[in-house]
């Protein structure tokens, strides 16, 4: 749902980038985008289009590599991923908590919100 | 030392520049001076997320009738192109800056920095920042505020929680709204309550009915307001 924002920024930023570096034109972007932050790849590869058109990002080519999400618990150190509840037989989906899989502790989420731009390949 | 060649790039030649740019940065950025600015001023901010027509605007409403004399308030509004809301909530007497955010499905820390520059903060004690109702978006953004509240309400039916667990995650109160309405709909207020719990042991969890104001005492509770 909020791709059209995300992708602007990013596009908005490797032209920052590729100006400040006086690049003649940008051929691959790669992003690092983590599962949490809920943004459709074939959504972002979209926009990426429309809002490079007539940029020297144009035709450039987009590489995105996901995240899993990953949780911490502060009380006995477990990190992985999320502890899961399915206990309504109708509902096939597993549910992530924010409980510790291993103690009775509470998780902190401490991976897969990433949105990163890691690695621009441009002509300078 | 001897230099045997100047390579210099005229033609133009191809470099790998890694960034490692955080995309989210500058929200997260303004966020926390939106932050620091509120804190400067002793101002408490709630941040009030929560589906489409949950309830939002009617739980801020009941909370400023009830809080209104121990606080001076103030409310954004986000709203993507109306001002309903905020004409509804300016009716109790507090001031409301409608923030439209045009195709946008969310507020960010930007938008409610230009209306925290609006507002004289020397004069307020509690702002209630109302988001675009949306259980996906808002929780990508962070404003800046001391907490969040979601708003969800039975008449979406029993599996709005499981379907959509994290932004219970940074919840700190979760209100189920409109328990008057649960028979009629067949749905269990407390397994939803429940659920809630299990994805987000730390939030509190009410049942509210906003027509009425049941529940709405529990969640200022909660708020610590
Ligand atoms: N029966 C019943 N109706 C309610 C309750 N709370 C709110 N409503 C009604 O539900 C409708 C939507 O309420 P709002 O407070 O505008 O909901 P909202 O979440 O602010 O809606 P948006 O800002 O449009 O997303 C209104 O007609 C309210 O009167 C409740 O507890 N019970
Ligand atoms: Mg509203
Ligand atoms: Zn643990």
């Amino acid at each position: 749902m909020h791709e059209g924002a995300i992708t602007s920024q990013i596009v908005e930023n490797v032209l920052r980038e590729a100006e400040k570096r006086k690049a003649k034109s940008v051929l691959e972007v790669h992003l690092e985008i983590g599962k949490l932050m809920f943004l459709n790849p074939e959504q972002v590869r979209f926009w990426y289009q429309m809002l490079t058109k007539n940029t020297i990002l144009e035709g450039s080519k987009l590489m995105i590599e996901e995240k899993e999400g990953v949780v911490k618990c502060p009380k006995c150190g477990y990190q992985g991923d999320f502890k899961y509840i399915n206990d309504d037989p109708a509902f096939h989906v597993p549910t992530p908590t924010l409980n510790c899989p291993k103690c009775d502790g509470t998780v902190e989420i401490i991976g897969g919100k990433e949105c990163l731009i890691k690695k621009v390949k441009m002509l300078i | 030392m001897n230099i045997k060649d100047v390579i210099r790039a005229e033609e133009g030649e191809i470099f790998d520049i890694e960034l490692d740019e955080n995309v989210l940065k500058a929200n997260a950025k303004l966020a926390q001076q939106n932050r620091e600015l509120l804190l400067k001023h002793g101002v408490n901010s709630i941040d009030v997320m929560g589906s489409i027509g949950a309830g939002k605007t009617s739980l801020i409403e009941k909370m400023v009738e009830k809080l209104k004399t121990r606080y001076r308030i103030a409310v954004f509004k986000g709203d993507l192109t109306t001002t309903i809301d905020a004409e509804i909530i300016s009716r109790h007497g507090v001031d409301v800056i409608a923030i439209n955010t045009g195709k946008e499905c969310h507020l960010d820390a930007n938008l409610v920095h230009k209306a925290l520059k609006r507002l004289n903060l020397k004069m307020v004690d509690l702002l209630f920042i109302e988001n675009v109702g949306n259980l996906i978006c808002p929780a990508e953004f962070p404003l800046g505020s001391e907490k969040r509240i979601v708003v969800i309400s039975v008449t979406e039916g029993p599996y709005m929680v499981v379907k959509h667990p994290f932004i219970f995650m940074d919840a700190d109160v979760v209100a189920i709204n409109k328990v008057d309405l649960a028979e009629a709909m067949e749905v269990d207020v407390t397994k939803l309550g429940g659920d809630v719990k299990k994805i987000n042991p730390k939030a509190a969890v009410v049942a509210t009915n906003c027509r009425t104001g049941e529940g709405v005492n529990q969640v200022i509770a909660a708020l610590k307001l």
